[in-house]
């Protein structure tokens, strides 16, 4: 990842291969909620990229960013929350961040289209799911009457509901849980986008419901070469969805990998800790192994490391180095650069002093932009 | 339903595809304009043109004079409903038998027959409107469910919805159809009643003399003890017919109260689409937009909310007084104006939270998340929620407009006299309530009360309807059977 350049201007013009074939990239973006007492930095400098047909993974606990991020990219920050000048998000070459409401109306839905956690507030319980449907037909689609409502079953049966053709004129509250994740797929379906961000769509769900619809993403993602990112604070619906995982905590990403590599060498403390407290892969133990303490409130430009507190392997300096993205394996092999880690342990072939001094050279380059940035706001 | 098998067809190319029903439809509707058309064209005259006029550059005005003309002659054809044809007014000769009466019927007969065939005419109109909306459902809407069905069949079902419809239909009627209601006419007896004369039957010289209607006012007032006294359904001794009696002017009531009615509606109407719209455009943008936009129409609101809105609209309509725009219908312009810059704060308030409320939910996120327009957005996915609230608070403020109205009325303000308004009649008769003049307070103090009752029970019904959720027994049912279908 080319995290060695807040401007993304300039970054565009040395486009890395991966700027290239990137549907989005987003990078130092960082959201903040101006509130009374304090500015909360609930996304803080977070950099990932999701290429043309490729599920991201968002992992991480309550609290940690996720949602906002979505919303981020979505455009659907509202008022007290800000975007900070340095944020940049690219979808499909385009620049998002300072686009006029009017714009990014135009790129919502048709570019990038949202399924939310609670399938049943998402639609509207005095229109038929058919209705609603059509709604986004014909703002992306240009379709209307007949058309629109035959494009509106055709729809649903692609996203497995039985006899769509008398269920998209019922309403809602006419569907059951699983049924109406799967209308509100149908939904974002409808606008034809290329990036679907799916936030939490399982959690409101049973567990058999929760897999059929997994399976459905696999599906649709396959048949309209869809990218995905997908939040969940599931470790279980990560392995069977994505790609690749970016492991997020307080606001920041702390380690990101493809999926099989992150679950067989996860890094970062936090992630192995995550890793660890899955019910399932701890046979045998009496108790299930957690994390100590909470996820803290990011409301300053960290200095530090935001894990420290509960971090079992912390050492002297995490309490004064913000650590960076780096390769896990600096200067080794290609699926080592794949994996990076915000975590001071890395790069794990150097020295831990190396190590140090790597990530506090890094944070002035990068961090000195984003300190200015979050200094401006205040 | 549709016969169309071309679902793309738009509506007019349904119509000419099949046009039977449609014509049907037209048809009826033509026919009842056609006996009506008189008064459709006295009633376009009636507005206040002159007002308007003047306000416009000469070669429109000399256009609107032409046009003036035009609708004079129409306003001169015959209508079937018209008191010409069925008329109440003549004289009773000795020997019993009625002159000048529709028929040779006595008065009160010949007045009841008109006032039966009128309102049996407002409820064709009514049913036809019934019978258009369900040739349309059937046989020219793409769709062939909608959600309105459900609420018509809902507001079909709610009886106090239905009582109170009843009612507004009966006051609609009473304003719409005034100059043909009345057993005289507001020109003849109570603006202008040395304008007009009647013949009677003058029984010392036994034979038929003519006298102004201001003389025979006189001598038909309503004063209660111990004066003279021409109460509910009784003839004066110029054998006129008093459904309501008289005021104690001895000018007729029941004229008087048709022609406040219309009055009464008007401003009522004028000034909650006034309140009303603006209640709503400002709930949805500050529930969609919050912030500032919020800030500014809560302190606007609030500053409104501060001033006390009867003695407002007072000093306003006394300063107001004078100029053109306190002439227009008889100041009733003015009052709707002045009731609706003042009263959209409450209704703007009643509706903000249920649409704060709303701004939060998901499907709100959902519509920004496919690039819906937030006018759209607010419009459908928000602007149903609020709605029902609305006609609610709208209803009940129409009540309180009436009221209002009628008060300033009572105070000797608002309407400008000898225009008929209800709360003057109660102002009137305020010292005849105890007395047999009694009917000259207490008929129009009724009718505001039932009046305001029926807006509020249309304003609950029409919530009911509304509100889906508001049909609880079959939303359970439909609920477990889905959830047994869905398993």
């Amino acid at each position: 990842m080319a995290a060695d350049s807040s401007r993304p201007d300039a970054d565009a013009g040395t486009a890395t291969e991966a700027a290239d074939d990137r549907l989005l990239e987003v990078e130092n973006l960082q959201t903040v909620f101006h509130t009374e007492r304090e500015t909360i930095r609930a996304v803080d400098g977070i950099s990932f990229g999701i290429a043309e047909g490729e599920t991201l993974g968002l992992v991480g606990e309550s609290g940690s960013g996720k949602s906002v991020t979505a919303r981020s990219i979505m455009g659907l920050v509202d008022s007290p929350g800000e975007l900070l000048p340095d944020s940049s998000i690219r979808f499909d070459g385009r620049e998002l961040t300072g686009l006029s409401e009017k714009q990014y109306e135009r790129v919502r839905g048709g570019g990038v289209a949202m399924v939310f956690q609670d399938p049943l507030s998402t639609l509207n319980p005095v229109y038929t799911v058919g209705n609603q449907i059509e709604e986004a037909l014909s703002l992306h689609r240009g379709l209307s009457g007949m058309d629109a409502t035959e494009k509106a079953i055709e729809l649903l049966e692609d996203v497995g509901i039985p006899d769509a053709a008398r269920r998209v004129s019922e309403y809602p509250h006419e569907f059951s849980g699983g049924m109406r994740q799967r209308a509100v797929i149908a939904m974002a379906l409808a606008c034809d986008p290329d990036l679907l961000i799916c936030d939490e769509p399982t959690t409101a769900l049973d567990v058999t419901i929760q897999a059929q619809i997994l399976e459905l993403l696999a599906e649709l993602q396959e048949e309209h070469g869809l990218a995905i990112l997908f939040i969940t604070h599931d470790m279980g619906v990560i392995a069977e969805v994505c790609d690749r995982v970016a492991v997020m905590y307080a606001g920041e990403v702390v380690e990101q990998a493809p999926v099989v590599e992150l679950f067989e060498n996860p890094r970062h403390p936090y992630t192995r800790g995550l890793l660890r407290s899955i019910p399932s892969t701890q046979r045998g133990a009496d108790r299930l192994e957690t994390i100590e303490g909470e996820v803290p409130t990011p409301n300053a430009p960290a200095t530090d490391c935001r894990f420290a507190p509960r971090c079992p392997e912390a050492f002297d300096a995490c309490r004064e180095v913000h650590p960076e993205p780096v390769p896990v394996a600096a200067e080794t092999a290609d699926e080592g650069a794949d994996h990076s880690a915000a975590c001071l342990l890395y790069p794990e072939n150097e020295t831990r002093g190396q190590a140090v001094e790597r990530h506090t050279s890094e944070g002035e380059t990068t961090g000195a932009g984003a300190a200015d940035s979050g200094g401006d706001a205040r | 339903m549709s016969v169309v098998d071309d679902e793309d067809a738009t509506l007019r190319e349904r119509l000419t595809d099949e046009p039977g029903p449609a014509l049907r439809v037209f048809a009826v509707v033509a026919a009842l304009v056609a006996v009506e058309f008189g008064a459709l064209a006295n009633l376009v005259m009636s507005l206040p043109w002159d007002a308007v006029g003047t306000a416009l550059p000469g070669f429109v005005q000399g256009v609107a004079a032409t046009l003036a003309g035009v609708g004079d002659a129409l306003a001169g054809l015959p209508t079937l409903l018209s008191r010409s044809v069925i008329d109440n007014a003549g004289y009773q000769l000795p020997s019993g038998e009625w002159e000048g009466t529709f028929m040779g019927l006595s008065p009160a007969i010949a007045w009841a027959i008109r006032v039966v065939l009128i309102y049996a005419y407002g409820f064709v109109w009514l049913l036809v409107g019934w019978w258009s909306y369900l040739v349309y459902r059937d046989n020219y809407r793409h769709a062939n469910w909608a959600p309105v069905d459900d609420m018509v069949g809902r507001f079909r079902n709610h009886s106090w919805g239905l009582f109170g419809l009843a009612i507004i239909f009966a006051f609609v009627v009473l304003a719409v159809f005034a100059p043909a209601l009345g057993p005289t006419t507001v020109d003849a007896n109570i603006a202008d009643p040395y304008l007009h004369s009647i013949e009677f039957y003058n029984e010392e010289t036994g034979s038929v003399e003519e006298m102004y209607v201001g003389d025979a006012n006189g001598d038909s007032q309503s004063r209660g003890q111990g004066g003279e006294n021409v109460g509910p359904l009784s003839y004066d001794q110029y054998d006129r017919f008093h459904p309501f009696g008289t005021l104690p002017s001895g000018k007729d009531l029941f004229t008087f109260m048709a022609a406040g009615a219309r009055v009464s509606l008007f401003i009522g109407v004028a000034s909650l689409a006034l309140a009303g719209g603006a209640a709503v455009v400002f709930a949805l943008a500050t529930a969609y937009y919050k912030g500032l936009v919020d800030l500014g129409i809560v302190i606007t609101s609030d500053s409104i909310q501060a001033m006390p809105q009867l003695l407002v609209i007072m000093l306003a309509s006394f300063v107001l007084s004078g100029t053109w725009l306190a002439n227009l219908y008889n100041g009733g312009v003015v009052l709707a104006l002045l009731f609706g810059l003042t009263g959209w704060p409450g209704l703007w308030r009643a509706v903000r939270g249920p649409a704060l409320q709303v701004s939060e939910r998901e499907w709100i996120d959902a519509a920004k998340s496919f690039g819906q327009r937030p006018s759209v957005t607010m419009r459908k996915h928000m602007l149903p929620y609020v709605v029902g609230y609305l006609l609610i608070y709208a209803s009940l403020t129409l009540g309180g407009v009436i009221i209002g109205v009628a008060g300033l009325s009572f105070l000797g303000l608002g309407i400008n006299a000898p225009t008929p308004e209800w709360g003057r009649a109660v102002s009137a008769g305020q010292p005849y309530v105890a007395t047999p003049s009694w009917h000259i307070s207490l008929l129009p103090g009724i009718l505001i009360v039932i009046v305001v009752t029926g807006f509020n029970a249309l304003g609950d019904g029409i919530r009911d309807a509304i509100d889906p959720q508001s049909d609880v027994d079959t939303g359970q049912q439909d609920q477990s059977a889905a959830a047994g279908g869905g398993a």
